[in-house]
């Protein structure tokens, strides 16, 4: 377990600007933002005029929407740009998890220590699904918090009420806590991918993405020709496979407008209908326990064991 | 089974070359082998074997372990530094050092951080910032830090001055060096290391060409030197080798009558590098 730990923290060390700096710079983006938004309207309007109109209107909203809406903004816009930095991070992450130590050859001085070359794949693999995800998704909430203390702030300072206005609505730990949940369904429901990933890691002699990228392009683009000579029709090919696993995703994307003045936040990109659209936990759930998953993870299995079989053979030349 | 490395017809094969061909290897503890080759000869390819890096053909036992089964649990007990220094550039020392600690059960803080104070490396530098002297000087440290039953050095002292490789074996022989450890080195620089040794292994072509201990040595081998003139007649006692310096003749012999060769000139003890030559050349052994 202290050999876990101390592997497992190796990954941060190595990877400390992708898993720590660059969902902090997003923070910090957004608060920068908040603040140059605050500063150009007091600049052009003094006394913070219309963002005091703009409060009172607000005020004046009816609670269940505005409930419903801050809901919507904390779950799914808010947390938008985290999850594409994250999804970006964990994927060039896993390439590089296995091809970075035998390309500079320190894959000599891992393989002088006693920890087993599972123990070194699982490690690599608990930081792409749990510590990557864990860090951003503190920031993320750590950033809603500092931006809702400014508010406050301004609110406070233009004669409203901020607890009634917005801080007693929308169910902050409710929306935290799902984005956590999506955040770790995600890593399961991904397994296959990031599997893939260190696969392709553990073998590529350079150039991992193109490896990564190539194989699955040219399957796919021989199933849609072949396809095509035979029955001169397009049906179903490894795009389409892959397109859809990532549309069934757990992951939080969207919140929209339902016209009957109801927001809804879904899950993925609602393409098909074989999973619930709505972001509830049972969805999550329903995603993790179906016949799909079972599949994914038996696909992840033999891609996780060939780069384990791989990286044991990794310092043979 | 008080051998440390046990071997029998340890074989590689490398997509139709054989790098290690059928070799025994019976070493005890208590030694320091000198593992000595040309390049290409196959020491690191052996050594791989021995140390769980490659598969293998062959019987092999590694204190008692299987290397290409049991990889981790034997680097509890083994250590070693490859030919080059493969320290990961990103990392820091102290991380290097936190790391060897909590995964090696047998590493101790103190005695590397003795091992670092005699030179410039401080823990908040970065691999990547060192020079290549001194990222052998932390790998050193490092290992010179576990305590462990086998330490294997693929040319240890590559890119490190002079000054620094005479203290690196003084340290290894004085503060390293037991009963209970045993010690493979290999290294082009066989001059520095050859008062270290109690052991010695000659690889040429995969296969086995000398193994002997110092003392075997110094026991089989001699070294005439004669002037031109006597050169016919020691020609004609069967010497290994041959060679001219300054105009005079050193022939090396071995298991000869030292009593007749005394009559034709003096006697020496032949260095490892001059044993090597002669080996390499026509085959002691």
């Amino acid at each position: 377990m202290n050999r876990l730990i101390a592997l497992v923290k190796r990954e941060f060390w190595e990877n400390k600007g992708a898993f720590r700096t660059t969902p902090l710079v997003i923070g910090g983006i957004y608060i920068v933002l908040i603040l140059m938004f605050l500063v150009t309207f007091n600049h052009f309007d003094n006394e913070f005029q219309s963002l005091k109109e703009l409060t009172r209107f607000l005020s004046q909203t009816e609670v269940g929407l505005r409930s419903e809406v801050i809901y919507g903004i904390t779950v799914a816009v808010f947390p938008g740009l985290f999850t594409l930095a994250l999804a970006f991070v964990v994927f060039f992450y896993l390439l590089g998890s296995l091809y970075d130590d035998r390309k500079d050859r320190s894959i000599l001085f891992w393989k002088s220590l006693p920890a087993s070359d599972t123990l070194t794949l699982g490690s690599k693999l608990l930081a792409a699904m749990v510590v990557a995800p864990l860090i951003f998704w503190v920031i993320y909430v750590l950033t809603y918090v500092v931006i809702t203390l400014i508010f406050s702030v301004v609110v406070l300072s233009l004669g409203e009420n901020p607890w009634t206005l917005f801080l007693s609505l929308g169910s902050p730990f409710k929306a935290w806590s799902m984005v956590l949940l999506s955040y770790l369904a995600q890593s399961v429901w991904a397994l296959p991918l990031y599997g893939w990933l260190m696969l392709v890691s553990s073998f590529a002699p350079r150039i991992p993405l193109l490896f990564a990228v190539l194989p699955p392009v040219v399957v796919a683009v021989l199933q849609i020709w072949i396809e095509f000579l035979q029955t001169f029709t397009l049906k179903k090919n490894l795009f389409g496979v892959i397109g859809e696993w990532f549309a069934n995703s757990p992951l939080i994307l969207s919140a929209d407008d339902h016209g009957d003045n109801k927001l809804e936040v879904s899950l993925g990109i609602p393409l098909t209908d074989t999973f619930g659209h709505e972001a509830t936990v049972a969805n999550i759930f329903d995603r993790l326990f179906s016949t799909h998953m079972l599949i994914g993870l038996a696909v992840a299995a033999v891609f996780l064991g060939a780069a384990l079989w791989l990286r044991r053979r990794a310092t043979e030349s | 089974m008080n051998n440390v490395i046990e071997a029998h017809g340890l074989t590689k094969r490398y997509k139709g070359t054989v790098a290690v061909d059928n070799i025994d290897l019976h070493i005890p503890s208590g030694r320091i082998v000198g593992l000595i080759g040309p390049n290409g000869a196959g020491k690191t390819t052996a050594l791989k074997a021995i140390l769980g890096l490659a598969n293998y053909e062959g019987e092999l036992s590694v204190l008692g372990k299987n290397p290409a089964k049991d990889r981790a649990a034997l680097m509890e007990d083994v250590c070693f530094i490859a030919d080059v220094a493969v320290l990961p550039r990103w990392i820091k020392v102290w991380q290097l050092i936190e790391l060897t600690e909590n995964i090696h059960p047998r590493f101790s803080r103190e005695k590397c951080l003795q091992y670092l104070k005699s030179t410039k490396i401080t823990l908040d530098h970065r691999v990547k910032q060192l020079s290549k002297g001194m990222v052998v000087q932390l790998h050193l440290a490092i290992v010179m830090a576990i305590d462990v039953k086998l330490l294997v050095l693929d040319e240890p002292t590559l890119g490190l001055d002079i000054l620094f490789r005479k203290q690196f074996y003084t340290n290894l022989l004085n503060d390293y060096f037991d009963e209970e450890r045993t010690i493979i080195i290999t290294t082009h620089q066989v001059e520095e290391i050859e008062h270290i040794l109690s052991d010695l292994i000659f690889i040429q072509d995969g296969r086995i060409a000398l193994d002997c201990s110092m003392e075997e040595v110094q026991e089989s081998y001699v070294e005439l030197i004669v002037a031109p003139d006597k050169a016919a007649a020691a020609r004609d006692l069967q010497p290994l080798y041959e060679r001219e310096l300054f105009g005079r003749f050193i022939f090396l012999y071995k298991n000869s009558n030292r009593e007749q060769l005394k009559t034709l000139g003096e006697l020496h003890t032949p260095s490892v590098a001059d044993l090597f030559v002669a080996t390499m050349n026509g085959g002691a052994a």
